[in-house]
């Protein structure tokens, strides 16, 4: 009798355990390689991205995933052609004259309700970035246009006089007239941000903050949102009134949300998803991912540097031995593994203008016998020092490897982590006295060398070093103003010159320049294609058959 | 009983009233900027406005009293952070996918944990009895994104079995719920082992023994029963371990789960958020005991007089 029990137990155990096994089918296939295959017959891409988007309005998205959604939904006024030079999109074409850039937009433009996408559609959706009661985190995006600043800047009282004052204006139904505060080149291909779409404004009346829900949302795009489960999955379908939709392959995009990196890649490789959208490999698995036929690699506008406080690090010499002792090439191929590039300014390869701006005065191997020449002529040299990371995956490896480069200079640096926010506000600017080295990094929001020159200016809420040069600001002032390209280069290499070259005062040492890595099934791998700002049109995606 | 019911609930309001007050004293004392996420710096102009939409620029007593007004209404207040978005909305969508989660691996830990503590127990010293506890104390050991990361890849990307990662079929439901119940069950699994033996060592069960009752009438009726007493005790803190335990677990499995939530609005300074949910698990937390102390006189006839 005894024993009936326990087998009457262990009978509900492997009950249970069949319970599980019997759960166990269906896995699916890995899809097999694919050649030079024609069109499948199945246009339908399964996406993996890597978060949940804060908001689908682009008066309020401030981060990549958002932005992509986005500019796959909505017809920005110009798309980013290879070179980042803007092509166009909704608008057909533009002038410019001076301080005045006027679009002038096709007339098939049409919102998914069948309204017609028009000129005031933009001067709306500008003007209410830049309400203060929307309080749009990326207004700033738009402070180039006159006016914008002073009424984001509004108090309620004055806010509808600042209002028509901003220079912005829809001429008729296809012209929109802006009016920057200074030439701007760069403006027309800011324009491809997605600060700059057109939302719908009747939608965005009716609904308040829920018009990006799927079931109220009004786009214009190549793809519409059909469905949206809030940290779970975002489904796009083709959206067969817009304008090009003849030449859009997908007719899905299944989208889930995975933020672990790791579990990314395995639901790539368990055959769940067909890309990843570019979001980063994890670290530690880059060896293995890089050899797979499946990785791809991007250049990205985006520089990862250590910063030095001024203050602390007072002498040139010294930093100049800082610098000069980073092996960038060293660091990219045994701890960041992604095929970065070294970084030798702070203006990235690829940017329009680089060949121009580039400096070639920090060596992308280490230069020890000059950095050893250099720390010699140093005056008061600090031997004790501290370097601050926020402490995301990947950051601590670096510094350690830093670390190392700065002990053969007789330098001993304590490496220092903080939680990211805390350390934000620890940077300043300017940056709390017990910072010396600082790890930063910078991803461009357009493609001119300013808004990475910008930053140094000593007012700039970026510029954590105490790097404060009148000089330096005249110059970023001049080539705000300088609307030829060649002249315009001109500048920015002098004031690259200033921050990294032979005379350079070396605020920061560029550690590299990023890449944007992915995991791409061979079926979509030649027509899914991540351009230098983060940004994919998936109106190109064609899925090749196996 | 009703009385003493009522008495508890009325308790709840102070105790809930005081975890607002100190969540809200702490997330102010903690630095960092909810309305900068990058290292971009935020423009004067833009941080004004947003203070001000989010009443974040009032002093800290009426920013208090707006918030206790707003959760007496049942109102959790704008995230911060997912702009489109209130504490509400994440609430009625994520947290019942929590509950599911919770509960589930509640399930697997009560399944498997409690009959292999009373296997081990009926058979102390055995083979089984060492198997059950060795892997009870490595389901102790492991961490859960190690257990997690070894699942997916061995179950799901080797052997193809079960999805990696999501919460749309049962089938994805499998593995994040066996991953997030393992600590759970290795800890039923000790218990009810433990309390078992020293029940079976009582007087009443040799009593019964010597009555000539049925051994299995014994087991099921007088030992198992009264060895439960303590796996009740422990659930109610279970459950709200396993509810806000879960953050690893839903990360890892991608769950559109709240738990994820708790620690990612932490770090990104989403006040609300972090509060809303506190408030709420506090409340769970505060009902478990609840239910626990009914289950109790249910369980322990003893327990009824001295508490009502």
């Amino acid at each position: 009798m005894r024993l009936r029990v326990p087998l009457l137990l262990a009978a509900a155990v492997v009950a249970a355990l069949a319970v599980v096994a019997a759960g166990c089918g269906g896995g699916s296939e890995k899809e097999g390689a694919v050649g030079e295959g024609k069109k499948a017959t199945s246009q339908v891409l399964r996406m993996a991205w890597g978060a949940e988007p804060p908001s689908l309005d682009p008066g309020l998205a401030t981060d990549t995933t958002s932005s992509n959604v986005l500019l796959n939904i909505m017809d920005p006024l110009v798309r980013l052609g290879p070179d980042l030079q803007p092509v166009p999109a909704l608008a057909e074409s533009w002038d410019v004259d001076g301080k005045v850039v006027t679009f002038h937009l096709r007339d098939d433009g049409r919102w998914t309700n069948g309204d017609p996408v028009t000129a005031n559609d933009f001067e709306y959706s500008w003007k209410r970035t830049l309400d203060p009661k929307l309080a749009a985190d990326y207004a700033y995006q738009l402070y180039g246009i006159v006016g914008a600043e002073a009424y984001n800047n509004a108090k309620p009282a004055q806010a509808a006089a600042l209002r028509d004052k901003v220079g912005v204006k829809a001429l008729d139904d296809r012209t929109l007239q802006v009016t920057l505060t200074s030439a701007q080149p760069w403006f027309v291909q800011q324009a491809a941000h997605h600060s700059f779409l057109a939302v719908h404004e009747p939608t965005v009346e009716r609904y308040g903050a829920k018009w990006t829900e799927p079931q109220n949302i009004v786009t214009d795009g190549p793809f519409k949102l059909a469905d949206w489960k809030h940290d779970a999955s975002i489904t796009l379908v083709k959206n067969a009134d817009w304008r090009n939709a003849d030449r859009v392959a997908l007719d899905r995009v299944e989208g889930r949300i995975i933020v672990d990196g790791t579990t990314r890649v395995q639901a790539f490789e368990a055959g769940e998803v067909d890309a990843l959208d570019g979001g980063g490999l994890p670290p530690a698995d880059m060896p293995r991912l890089k050899q797979l036929p499946e990785y791809e690699k991007y250049p990205a506008l985006g520089t990862y540097y250590y910063g030095f406080n001024l203050k602390n690090v007072p002498d040139l010499n010294q930093r100049r031995a800082m610098a000069f002792a980073i092996d960038r090439q060293s660091i990219i191929d045994n701890v960041a593994q992604a095929d970065q590039i070294p970084a030798t300014g702070m203006v990235p390869k690829g940017m329009p203008g680089f060949e121009t701006i580039e400096q070639n005065f920090l060596p992308p191997r280490a230069d020890l016998t000059k950095a050893k020449e250099f720390m010699a002529k140093a005056d008061d040299p600090k031997r004790t020092i501290t370097l601050f990371y926020n402490d995301a995956p990947g950051h601590k490896e670096i510094a350690v490897a830093v670390q190392a480069m700065w002990n053969e200079l007789g330098i001993d640096a304590t490496i220092k982590a903080q939680e990211f926010a805390q350390y934000l506000e620890f940077l300043g600017p300017p940056p709390n006295d017990a910072v010396y080295v600082y790890r930063l990094g910078w991803i461009a929001d357009y493609g001119d060398p300013m808004n990475f020159l910008e930053l140094w200016t000593s007012k700039s809420g970026n510029n954590n070093s105490r790097f404060a040069s009148p000089a330096y600001d005249r110059l970023i002032e001049k080539a705000r103003n300088t609307a030829n390209d060649e002249q315009r280069y001109e500048i920015y290499r002098q004031a690259e010159a200033m921050l990294t070259g032979p005379q350079g005062e070396l605020p920061i040492a560029p550690i590299y320049w990023y890449t944007y890595t992915n995991l791409e099934r061979e079926s979509v791998m030649d027509s899914f294609q991540i351009n230098p700002l983060d940004q994919f049109d998936l109106s190109k995606v064609v899925i090749k058959e196996a | 009983m009703a009385a003493y019911i009522i008495r508890r609930l009325v308790w709840t309001v102070p105790v809930v009233l005081l975890v607002i007050f100190m969540t809200f004293m702490l997330m102010k004392q903690i630095e960092g900027n909810p309305f900068r996420q990058t290292e971009r710096a935020v423009p004067a102009a833009v941080q004004m406005n947003l203070e001000r939409k989010f009443s974040l620029d009032k002093p800290w007593y009426v920013q208090y009293a707006n918030y206790v007004k707003g959760v007496a209404t049942g109102d959790l207040g704008p995230s911060l952070v997912l702009r489109d978005r209130t504490v509400n909305d994440v609430v009625k969508e994520q947290f019942p996918r929590s509950i599911e989660l919770g509960l589930l691996a509640f399930g697997w830990a009560v399944l498997l944990g409690v009959p292999a503590g009373v296997l081990a127990a009926l058979k102390p010293n055995s083979r089984f009895d060492y198997g059950a506890m060795f892997f009870s104390n490595v389901g102790f050991a492991l961490p859960n994104f190690l257990v997690a990361t070894l699942l997916i890849y061995f179950v799901s990307v080797k052997w193809g079995l079960l999805p990696t990662s999501g919460w749309t079929t049962w089938e994805h439901k499998i593995l994040p719920s066996f991953t997030l119940g393992l600590v759970p069950m290795a800890y039923f699994a000790r218990l009810v082992r433990g309390t078992m033996l020293e029940t079976l060592q009582q007087d009443y069960v040799r009593t019964a023994k010597a009555k000539g009752l049925r051994w299995r009438r014994i087991v099921t009726v007088h030992v198992l029963r009264n060895s439960l007493i303590p796996v009740v005790t422990a659930a109610a803190p279970l459950l709200g371990y396993i509810i806000t335990g879960s953050f690893i677990v839903e990360n890892i499995f991608a769950v559109p789960g709240i738990g994820r939530y708790y620690v990612t609005a932490v770090s990104a300074r989403d006040y609300s958020v972090v509060m809303g949910l506190t408030v709420l698990l506090s409340i769970i937390v505060i009902a478990a005991n609840l239910v626990v102390d009914i289950l109790y006189t249910i369980l322990d006839p003893r327990t009824r007089e001295a508490r009502t």
